[in-house]
């Protein structure tokens, strides 16, 4: 039994007993049936796998989090407190559902519906392993975005329908974000069409198949400008997904909850199941674009399967979102913007051009040198002329919200 | 028969967008009812070209491509103009817009 | 209720598929009018996505679907991002109206929603009549070959047959962004 051909060869397998057991009965199963229950299981599947790496997730995050902070984290249910999701569940399932009486009822109750209905949509372009894509789009990455699209919408729609001050500013903050963030990281993303002149994630992970010298693999993250586009859609991930040091949205100590305040209970899970599903899955996308996908990075560990590989780098860039989250403090909201507008959107042009320049000195050595310079001569003036500041005592610069 | 309904579909769309631009007071309504009609006019090229006889020319495609940028850039500087008007007349009914000193 | 039956299985299947553009076409339609007739603007404003969501899934049933998607992403993503915030920005000021329609009824106004809805209702009819009417589009049929537009084909047409529209687009949008944002500007005198 080969490795690699496991979830497809389990799933056949599944196709075949039920052949047998309607076989078993008398009937014979039409064509379609057998699409539509291959489709099924392909589907759930793929939610399982992502509603476990969620509850998986939410433990390590907080043990990650407290052994940072030099505490434990929740170690009490279960062993070693893996079982904590499951408390929360059920902890969520019971409590009250309250809706504030000025609140728009229709709106307050489909916001969370249109949050998690995209997030759960986002998963089923990627490629989890050699021609393992639920859904082989020629357009992956545009629809990837579109749905993105969706998202800010349910932010708007759980901000306004719950008639709060502090909702509506912090759904304001998290749109103005979330759009501002948009743009670096579709540019990002736009850098890898390019060069793999394909919109499909199944194209762009084959594109980066291959070793040079024996060792080194060919993932878009190894050239000058997909490091640079790589960080910016890094970057551009978690600010989408609202986490630290972006998530002034959610920010506790200052809006309460942002847009969340007002929801408890069922609501307030799914809210945090889309947005951990949405991180999981444009991490997927990151993995995809610039880290290969499913491929291994070194030619002697090809025999560990390429789902496997997908999976260990996934829970990788999820592991560093989650450390960058007890490192940095949060942003504030027009540091927030100006880095967006000032920095990384002329930034991903740059890589852009540092891309074509690569492709259009011929992809050799000589190529890699200009790509670089393209990056850095920018990069150094940027960072000269418009972030540093002259610190000194009598012409200090304050910023005052107005 | 198939073109006929979806015509048909994007006429009645164009209708609902003309009832919101000739009917609403409110500027954004007006707008709204801006955006539907463009949204029926992509309909539009998009069944012709399902149905022409040369579909790979990819004209119907080109044209409902650039109508949507041009219906986005126009969006944006129509709501700019709206948000403007409303800081001098404190709304945004069309009705009360009707002096031209400023 | 055998021959019931059998008159159901009867029906052309296969033919199906073809015919399920009419599922968000008719969403559409209804989104749109919930969208014109609401007097909650933040309701119409939603019902009016839902209108652009049901016609990007139409441009996909069409087989269009770069269209459909880019349908999504600018139409949902940005002009309906644009309209609630404009509607937020832009608060009606005292609420001049009670709740009695009737007290705000204003024959001149009334007199216009009138026109107007009868303009609109010509308009339909005229454009109904046009299709039913056309000889061409009565006698339309499918190509031979299934109308596709794979992605490559149209990045090629755009870098190629429409260049000069696609560089007047660069400019335009560019033109409309700054216009945008000087036009909401806030003036710093006052």
């Amino acid at each position: 039994m080969n490795l690699e051909n496991l979830p497809i060869a389990s799933k056949q397998a599944l196709l075949d007993a039920l052949q047998w057991c309607s076989a078993k009965v008398g009937l014979t199963l039409p064509e379609w049936l057998l699409g539509l229950v291959s489709a099924l299981v392909i589907i759930v599947t793929i939610l399982a796998t992502f509603l476990i790496l969620f509850a998986l997730m939410s433990v390590f995050e907080r043990k990650l989090l407290a052994r940072a902070q030099n505490r434990y984290g929740p170690n009490r249910v279960g062993p070693c407190g893996l079982f904590q999701p499951v408390a929360d569940g059920i902890k969520m399932l019971t409590k009250e559902d309250l809706v504030p009486r000025s609140a728009d009822k229709v709106v307050h109750y489909l916001a969370p519906i249109a949050m998690v209905a995209p997030a759960l949509m986002l998963p089923v372009i990627l490629p989890y392993g050699r021609d393992m894509v639920a859904v082989d789009l020629p357009v992956g990455i545009l629809f990837f975005f579109a749905l993105g699209a969706g998202s800010e919408l349910a932010v708007f729609m759980a901000g306004w329908a719950s008639n709060n001050k502090y909702s509506i500013l912090g759904a304001m903050r998290a749109i103005a974000q979330m759009i501002s963030y948009e743009l670096p990281l579709v540019t990002s993303a736009v850098v890898v069409a390019l060069v793999a002149g394909t919109l499909s994630p199944a194209v762009i992970v084959e594109a980066q198949r291959g070793y040079s010298y024996g060792f080194v693999p060919h993932w878009f993250v190894c050239t000058p400008w997909g490091f640079a586009a790589c960080l910016l859609f890094y970057l551009g991930a978690l600010a989408e997904s609202n986490r630290c040091p972006f998530d002034l949205p959610e920010g506790e100590s200052e809006i309460i909850a942002g847009h969340l305040t007002e929801y408890s209970g069922f609501k307030y899970a799914i809210f945090f199941m889309a947005e951990y599903v949405g991180m999981f899955a444009i991490n997927g996308l990151l993995v995809t674009l610039f880290l290969g996908g499913y491929q291994a990075p070194f030619p002697f560990l090809e025999w560990i399967p390429s789902w496997c590989w997908f999976f260990a780098k996934l829970w990788a860039v999820a592991l560093s979102m989650v450390w960058v989250r007890t490192t940095l403090p949060r942003f504030r909201i027009d540091q927030m913007m100006q880095f967006a507008w000032k920095f990384m959107l002329p930034m991903s042009f740059v890589a852009l051009l540092a891309a074509a320049a690569w492709h259009y000195a011929g992809r050799g050595p000589a190529a890699w040198g200009i790509s670089a310079l393209v990056i850095l001569i920018p990069y150094l003036l940027l960072g000269h002329f418009c972030f540093t500041r002259q610190h000194s005592a009598t012409n200090r610069r304050y910023y005052y919200s107005e | 028969m198939m073109l006929q309904i979806l015509l048909a579909l994007s006429a009645a769309l164009f209708a609902l967008g003309l009832l919101a631009a000739l009917t609403r007071r409110n500027a954004i309504m007006i707008l709204i009812g801006i955006e539907l009609m463009l949204g029926a006019g992509n309909l539009n090229f998009i069944s012709f070209w399902k149905f022409s006889a040369h579909p790979e020319n990819l004209t119907g495609i080109m044209f409902a491509i650039f109508s949507i940028a041009i219906a986005a850039a126009e969006a944006a500087v129509g709501l700019a103009i709206i948000i403007q008007v409303h800081r001098r007349l404190h709304s945004v009914d069309v009705d009360q817009a009707n002096q031209l000193k400023g | 209720m055998h021959a019931l039956f059998q008159k159901i299985a009867s029906l052309p299947w296969e033919q199906l598929p073809q015919w399920l553009f009419l599922i968000p076409g008719l969403l559409m339609l209804l989104a749109a009018a919930a969208a014109v007739c609401l007097r909650n603007l933040v309701h119409s404003a939603l019902c009016l996505v839902a209108s652009f969501i049901a016609l990007g899934v139409l441009f996909m049933a069409l087989g269009a679907e770069f269209v459909g998607f880019v349908q999504l992403l600018v139409y949902v993503g940005a002009v309906a991002m644009l309209i609630l915030f404009a509607i937020l920005l832009t608060p009606a000021g005292e609420v001049l109206a009670s709740n009695n329609p009737l007290r705000n009824f204003r024959l001149s106004s009334a007199l216009h929603a009138a026109a107007g809805a009868a303009v609109a209702f010509l308009v339909l009819v005229g454009l109904l009549a046009a299709i039913a009417f056309s000889p061409r589009a009565a006698s339309a049929v499918l190509p031979a070959q299934a109308a596709a537009a794979p992605v490559a084909l149209i990045g090629e047409n755009l870098l190629t047959h429409t260049l000069l529209p696609l560089l007047g687009i660069a400019v335009l949008l560019t033109a409309a962004l700054v216009g945008a944002a000087l036009i909401a500007k806030e003036d710093s005198q006052s």
